[in-house]
């Protein structure tokens, strides 16, 4: 072997080692492109790595197949017991309270000052809504299909989900790029029957209703927004609502805003 | 009476996510009475902090966080479980040597083990891998929120799962090596 030789063999060595801490990402999809393609190039020629993603993709599947621990009822009882045992601590609720107290800072104002600053912002708001572009996202006011979707959601929020049963992923109107069915069960939506479909997202749970086509265009404001848009969104309070057509049917999405996908992340099983 | 609307929606939020949280735990613990102490001692601190949370979105992630803190203060009571994590390369003379290391007979090794075999294998990992593991590859986690819970860095999520399924690998060729050979000598000595 000459020095040349020795040179690239030290060199395929460190990166070999180095890359080994990476296919995990690579597995994944956590890497970017050019790390994509570093790994990749290592891959043709390294056996034992390549057999290691293998194995990493095996296990990783096996284990994202196992089905989910159910708590035991009495355990459910036991903590039911413990939360309403423990003291008030403080007056809290996550972000309804404001440390920040605005009527002291006021007082502390120039009168004038006030009113003043007062009606530059009176004004500021009134040309915010007059000249803002239209973001897209709607009040529903009170269409009956998303006030059924979006109760039917926060009545699933505070019970057990119903059993998943024979529905498979493939059942579930459109697929959700990270997302995993959960359950599934059959619900009413603008007076009409619908199937839902519970989906994790990350960390949050996103549900998929399919309703009737009649129910999907009722509403002049949805129609509108379909037409202009494609689909209509509307949100109450941190929750969202996408509706889309589908092929003879409708879609509704309903989750955390944060938790939405953008319409075209959504693979329709048929349109 | 504001207190009951606070526990109200304390309870609204964490609900939903009380069987996965005890999931976690369970396949973290030794025992189930410990699964059920962490899920209880999570909800518990998780209530007491819950005027801090900011995003009632990422609630589950809050809460893995939690419970990631109550395991930890249990484990480090626990001196026995403070393992040194072994280093396992993929030239490992192990992985060289047996025959069901290669893509199709690990595959379905993998396949044919019990989810109890699996869940076994999974407990025998170091904590600092077994978390990964657990919160990606059950829990289907990113490596941005695996970060979060967990207070380290992506890139470091990203080398303890690629050793920590490493190992894994090899805790469960060595768990079917050792069927293998205990199913060959009983039809061994049965034949006899």
């Amino acid at each position: 072997m000459n020095d040349l030789d020795k040179t690239e063999a030290g060199r395929f060595s460190e990166l070999h080692l180095e890359l080994q801490d990476w296919l995990a990402g690579y597995v994944d999809g956590e890497l970017n492109e050019h790390h994509t393609a570093i790994v990749e190039a290592h891959l043709v020629g390294c056996e034992a790595c390549r057999a290691d993603v293998a194995r990493q993709q095996a296990t990783s599947r096996r284990f994202h197949d196992m089905p989910t621990t159910r708590m035991p009822i009495e355990l459910h009882k036991q903590l039911d017991n413990a939360l309403a045992n423990t003291p008030d601590y403080s007056e809290q609720a996550p972000s309804t309270t404001s440390r920040f107290n605005l009527r002291q800072w006021l007082t502390g104002l120039y009168r004038p000052a006030v009113v003043g600053a007062g009606g530059w912002a009176v004004a500021l708001v009134l040309a915010g809504v007059l000249w803002l572009p239209d973001v897209g996202v709607m009040s529903h006011g009170h269409i009956p299909m998303v006030s059924d979707a979006l109760a039917d959601y926060q009545k699933v929020a505070l019970t057990d989900l119903p059993a998943l049963g024979n529905t498979t992923d493939s059942s579930v109107p459109a697929k959700l790029a990270g997302g995993r069915l959960l359950a599934s069960w059959h619900t009413t939506v603008g007076g009409e029957p619908a199937e839902a479909f519970a989906m994790r997202r990350g960390n949050s749970l996103v549900i998929q209703y399919r309703i009737s086509e009649q129910v999907l265009f009722r509403n002049p404001d949805v129609r509108q927004a379909m037409a202009t848009m494609g689909d209509y969104r509307t949100r109450e309070n941190q929750l969202e609502v996408l509706a889309i057509p589908m092929k003879e049917s409708g879609l509704l999405v309903v989750g955390p805003a944060n938790a939405m996908p953008a319409t075209s992340d959504l693979e329709l099983e048929s349109i | 009476m504001r207190n009951a609307r606070s526990k109200q929606q304390f309870d609204a939020l964490t609900r939903p996510w009380r069987d996965r949280l005890f999931g976690v735990a369970q396949r973290q613990a030794w025992s189930r009475e410990a699964a059920e102490d962490w899920t209880q001692e999570t909800l518990l601190r998780a209530w007491r902090d819950f005027g801090q949370l900011t995003e009632q979105g990422a609630m589950y992630a809050w809460l893995l966080k939690i419970l990631n803190r109550v395991v930890a203060d249990d484990i480090r009571r626990d001196t026995r479980r403070n393992q040194l994590a072994p280093m396992l390369t993929t030239d490992d003379a192990f992985l060289q040597e047996q025959a069901c290391t290669s893509a199709g007979p690990f595959e379905q090794t993998v396949q044919t083990q019990s989810n109890e075999q699996l869940m076994k294998a999974m407990q025998a990992l170091p904590d600092n891998f077994r978390q990964v593991v657990l919160l990606r590859d059950i829990e289907g986690l990113n490596y941005q929120e695996i970060g979060q819970v967990l207070n380290i860095a992506q890139g470091t999520v990203m080398s303890r799962l690629s050793r920590g399924r490493r190992l894994l690998a090899s805790l469960l060729i060595r768990a079917e090596s050792r069927d293998g050979l205990a199913a060959t000598s009983i039809h061994g000595s049965k034949s006899t």
